[in-house]
């Protein structure tokens, strides 16, 4: 036996994790997901969308950078401060005058699979992509900076909805999955 | 050629989790690559040769992926080796020693010697691969046979 035979036999004992193919078709969907692990999980408290006049200024942490986000379809003033490593930290005064504070980060993957921290720019078109929430109430909403939409009664048999939204110069396909995440196209809805 | 998602899993997952994993030498961090590898091919949606072309570029993606988990800030699966290899059924005793033997090497010689041994690539494939140059592929083939062979003696041959 040579050494390739013997190798190939020790190493083929290796198998990948079939839990994957849960996430293929989420992963399909959304076209994004996990593009960056950390800037997920903070997805449920990111209603928020961001108008880019920025001005810099010094901060002992990072870059700390005045946005205005628009959060339930209200523009808002807020400070983000991002680090070198990518994390950001925003925080916002909500309708009800308390300090809101929300952060985030994480890595973007080039073509060849190098793993890099997020600019500010990612951060911000991330922030300020549209959202959608379900209410305590029952009530399902997609927000996309100044845009409120109901969409409570607009999923199908199959718990399906689509929506198109403006956002900026740009037109994006939103296909609802009812509870189960949603993808977003600029080219088209894709199929659940 | 183009394949989706499903289908580049069923025929490369387990070929790019073996190529993760001799990096990264975690289950968790390999399944991790592979997964992050594989959303990078169906977002990319990049025109692919033919199938060794495709094989290459996913290959070389999980292998940069397992490198950049392994040295990630936020690296947070940190079973040792051991404790997975505890877990797996070798077909033959000494397969067990050889995979604990390369598992044993220092972390330039893995990925060489894996894409060599187990992917049969050529030292001028490899360094297309890895990026790098055809000379540091050899060298680093070579200390790492030599090491294998100090650590296997008689089940290692030196028949390349």
């Amino acid at each position: 036996m040579t050494n390739k035979e013997r190798y190939q036999r020790a190493f083929s004992t290796l198998h990948a994790s079939e839990d994957f193919l849960m996430e293929v078709t989420p992963m399909k969907r959304t076209g994004k997901v996990r593009k960056n692990r950390i800037v997920a999980l903070c997805a449920a408290i990111a209603l928020i969308a961001v108008l880019a006049t920025a001005a810099y200024a010094a901060d002992v942490g990072g870059i700390q950078r005045t946005v205005q986000l628009w959060v339930h379809g209200d523009q808002t003033d807020a400070v983000m401060v991002v680090e070198e490593d990518g994390c950001y930290k925003v925080t916002y005064e909500d309708e009800n005058g308390d300090t809101m504070e929300m952060g985030g980060g994480g890595i973007a993957i080039d073509e060849n699979g190098v793993e890099r921290p997020l600019t500010e720019e990612e951060i911000l078109e991330h922030l300020n992509e549209p959202q959608v929430e379900y209410k305590d109430d029952g009530t399902a909403w997609v927000y996309c900076q100044n845009q409120k939409l109901e969409i409570t009664d607009k999923f199908d048999d199959d718990g399906v909805c689509y929506v198109q939204v403006k956002n900026g110069g740009k037109t994006l396909y939103l296909t609802i999955q009812y509870q189960e995440g949603y993808s977003m196209s600029p080219h088209g809805f894709e199929k659940p | 050629m183009k394949l989706s998602a499903e289908e580049a899993f069923h025929t490369y997952a387990d070929r790019m989790f073996c190529a993760a994993f001799s990096v990264c030498r975690n289950k968790m961090d390999a399944d991790d690559a592979v997964q992050d590898a594989l959303i990078k091919y169906h977002s990319l949606r990049l025109d692919y040769e033919d199938e060794n072309h495709l094989k290459a570029w996913l290959l070389r993606v999980v292998i940069n992926r397992a490198k950049d988990i392994s040295s990630s800030f936020w690296r947070r699966n940190k079973v040792p080796w051991e404790d997975y290899m505890s877990e797996l059924e070798f077909e033959a005793p000494e397969d067990s020693r050889l995979f604990e033997a390369v598992m044993g090497l220092p972390d330039k010689y893995r990925t060489v010697i894996h894409l060599f041994y187990y992917e049969e690539y050529s030292v001028r494939e490899i360094a297309d691969i890895l990026r790098c140059r055809e000379g540091t592929v050899k060298s680093q083939l070579s200390r790492g046979r030599t090491l294998l062979k100090t650590k296997l003696k008689e089940d290692w041959n030196d028949d390349e």
